[in-house]
């Protein structure tokens, strides 16, 4: 185990340093050129103590210390285990492998179906629930279950079925090519929950979903340049209309690929209908981007896998990383589709995951 | 501002059917607009063929109802060229003949505001999508910091719109004369939107509890930070009504634009700010509110900016700052210098005043630090301020709404 010094009188764990109550580091008066005057272990405590230039003084638990060693192999498992999981990336090829179904009731009951849940969502940002009651209040329980629901410019909760004169495009019975909900917000909701009450006897309303990572992946492999174009080109995403008499105006500028610092993705931005006809980059960038996102869109269809929900069912994906939509269906009095969908965040949803997986001993 | 930009347009539109105005096809794929033959380069405006295909404005391309893009882009060729060309000055329309068949039909103001000219864009961009922030030093706090009666934003568009303006480019604006009860947060968060929910509920009180589980919920002095570091989706602008504020001589407000320290830090001591803008922080925080517990943990850099270098957010919170600490070893002691150099200069520049009941301060929480004083808290020595958060989604939909309602 290793540990920089300055790191350890930064977390002295003694009650003018840290205050259990708040599990908070108090302000501190010490200097960055502090140094361990003198170092003991105590072999009947199991603890370590150091006497500082400082004058103070400082004692930390052995499995405390071993918790936070600095060695590369115990921050990756910290990371993956704490943190948040690893993704794992799927083709088409992949879905019958890495798709799962959970029970409703099962995950209202049981902690550890929760947890699954939660997993399989982080790892692959797909799963689907079963045997849900046809009621309204579903996703509200289900949620709250999480934590709380992510509300938007269009509320809490929202219905998708075939509304003429619909001002939102996801309202109408034509085919919804693939796509992410809301690229217009800079905090872009982060998991999609669809709860069917109703389908669409008619031949269409399958549901189609692909793991933009994955497609991503195959850009960066196989066409670095429409990647470097995707992942770097700002598009202004956009939604302009109004909600229960409140207009809204909504504009963010961002990348189809989103990546951080180190090259990871962050999110996928797509959807044609809420594509700004305002487009802020050079004229020359333009002919390649369009050539790079009809590769995507092409990668992307060829990898979506297709299903069709029936009543009862909860479809929940990870909308920061995949694209869905549905094939088009005929909307008549007799032949009716409706579907009830909600959002979760991330932060609300990880923060259950690992106060479940530490409350069922998955870290100890 | 908006309107003026308008009329100029409209005027330059007029103008543009009594001159010659004139349109071709160039390089094959491209079309250009330029508005004399005589006419000065930079007049000219040139339009990418494929953007103007991709946003044809015919019903069975585009959805008016919705505003949305319809045609099918699992069929859209990004090799469609133009054909012909055909200028309407009577209805002041674009005519476009493609080599996929179809015809579309462009208004040239539509067209103006779309211009690829980089001047153009960057005026787009600043009116429309962000206004484009300033930065302060402490010492200009006065100048910067605007002050708008409370009754005035609640009945008036045009206050709401200078209020929520002058938070976008300085990160502050207070109100004041607003009723001490504790609905203000909620009536001004819904004014604009709607509240911010997080782990702490919607609306908090920021008062002395012994034992709170929280530690800005104690009376000792709370060291500069920003709010909720631990969430990838941070909450965007802290509003904080004061409704009793203690007669002890503590309980001031400190705030600092820690967008201008961490400019500084990069113009003085580049090696530092480098350090921050890259290393990744573990910010946290473990506890339950109301029965329900949760865990925060984000990753993060202290100062956070965008593939152009712009600044996006400042994480920094003693407190939250979790002592997993997921660098490499010989990463700690340079981070740990150059985080102390950040706090001092902070601290040093942070200005302190004093919120009277009535009161709203109104900030940017990803900018901006803030701490407080200590205070004596005693019966008859209280504090009490009620929060909550808004975010900048809803805001600037919001202020992008009052502008185009002028």
């Amino acid at each position: 185990m290793q540990f920089p010094e300055i790191w350890l009188r930064d977390n002295c764990q003694c009650k003018s340093c840290y205050l259990p109550q708040t599990r908070s580091r108090l302000p501190h008066g010490w200097h960055t050129k502090v140094q361990v005057r003198e170092l003991s272990w105590c072999v009947d405590t199991q603890r370590l103590h150091i006497d500082w230039s400082d004058e103070h003084q400082s004692s930390f638990e052995l499995s405390w210390l071993q918790a936070r060693d600095f060695a590369p192999a115990n921050r990756k498992r910290y990371l993956s285990d704490c943190y948040r999981p690893e993704p794992r990336h799927w083709s088409r090829q992949q879905y019958p492998q890495i798709q799962r179904e959970f029970v409703y009731e099962e995950l209202l009951q049981s902690d550890e179906a929760l947890l699954q849940w939660l997993q399989q969502l982080a790892v692959y940002g797909l799963a689907m629930i079963r045997q849900a009651p046809l009621e309204l209040n579903v996703l509200q329980t289900l949620c709250q279950r999480v934590g709380f629901m992510r509300r938007t410019t269009y509320g809490h909760e929202w219905h998708v079925s075939a509304q003429p004169g619909a001002s939102n495009y996801a309202y109408l019975a034509q085919p919804l090519p693939l796509h992410t909900d809301m690229p217009y917000f800079e905090y872009k909701p982060s998991i999609t929950l669809l709860h069917t009450l109703q389908q669409s006897d008619s031949p269409g309303g399958w549901n189609l979903l692909t793991d933009a990572f994955h497609v991503a992946d195959l850009l960066r492999a196989e066409h670095p340049k429409a990647f470097q174009m995707l992942s770097e080109t700002p598009v202004d995403w956009a939604d302009i209309g109004s909600e229960k008499g409140l207009s809204f105006h909504n504009i963010w500028r961002a990348p189809v690929i989103n990546l951080d610092v180190h090259g990871r993705y962050l999110r996928i931005n797509h959807s044609v209908p809420q594509r700004d006809s305002h487009f802020s980059i050079p004229a020359e960038q333009v002919r390649p981007w369009y050539e790079a996102m009809a590769l995507f869109v092409r990668l992307a269809n060829e990898q979506a896998c297709t299903f069709k929900t029936t009543p009862g069912d909860i479809l929940t994906f990870d909308n920061l990383r995949l694209v869905h939509g549905r094939t088009g269906y005929d909307d008549t009095d007799r032949n009716v589709r409706h579907i009830v969908g909600a959002f979760l965040d991330w932060d609300i949803a990880y923060s259950r995951w690992r106060v479940l997986k530490q409350s069922l001993g998955y870290n100890n | 501002m908006l309107s003026l930009r308008r009329r100029l347009w409209q005027a330059a539109a007029a103008s543009l059917s009594r001159r010659c105005l004139s349109v071709r096809i160039i390089n094959e794929r491209n079309i250009e607009l330029q508005p004399a033959a005589a006419a000065a380069a930079e007049e000219r405006l040139i339009f990418p063929g494929v953007w103007l295909r991709d946003n044809c404005q015919c019903a069975k391309c585009f959805h008016a109802n919705s505003q949305s893009r319809q045609h099918d882009w699992d069929k859209f060729d990004t090799q469609v060229r133009p054909l012909q060309l055909q200028l309407n000055a009577e209805q002041q329309q674009l005519q476009v003949r493609w080599s996929d068949e179809h015809e579309s039909s462009y208004g040239l103001s539509w067209l103006r505001e779309r211009s690829f000219e980089p001047q153009a864009q960057r005026e787009y961009l600043q009116r429309d999508y962000r206004p484009a922030m300033r930065l302060w030093a402490g010492a200009q706090f006065e100048q910067v910091a605007q002050r708008f009666d409370y009754a005035r934003v609640m009945s008036e568009d045009a206050a709401l719109q200078q209020w929520l303006q002058a938070l976008a480019v300085y990160g502050v604006a207070l109100l004041h004369g607003a009723p001490l009860d504790a609905g203000v947060v909620r009536r001004l968060a819904e004014r604009v939107g709607f509240i911010r929910r997080t782990s702490y509920g919607e609306e908090f009180v920021v008062q002395a509890k012994p034992g709170a589980q929280n530690y800005a919920y104690l009376s000792t002095p709370l060291p500069l930070h920003t709010d909720l570091p631990y969430y990838e989706y941070k909450p965007s602008v802290n509003i904080l009504h004061c409704v009793v504020q203690t007669a002890s001589s503590g309980g001031s407000n400190l705030l600092v634009d820690a967008f201008h320290i961490a400019e500084r830090l990069r113009q003085e001591q580049r090696e530092h700010f480098e350090r921050l803008c890259s290393i990744a922080v573990n910010w946290n925080d473990i506890g339950s509110e109301a029965g329900q517990q949760f865990h925060n943990i984000w990753r993060q850099p202290v100062i956070c900016r965008d593939a152009d270098g712009a600044y996006t957010r400042i994480n920094h919170s003693v407190p939250q700052r979790d002592s997993h600490f997921t660098v490499p070893l010989e990463q700690v002691q340079p981070w740990y210098e150059s985080y102390a150099k950040f706090v001092r200069l902070a601290r040093q520049d942070a200005h302190s005043f004093k919120l009277q009941p009535g009161d709203v301060l109104s900030f940017n929480n990803l900018r901006l630090l803030h701490g407080r004083t200590g205070y004596d808290d005693t019966e008859q020595n209280s504090r009490y301020i009620v929060g909550a958060y808004m975010d900048w989604d809803i805001i600037y939909s919001r202020l992008r709404v009052l502008k185009r309602q002028q």
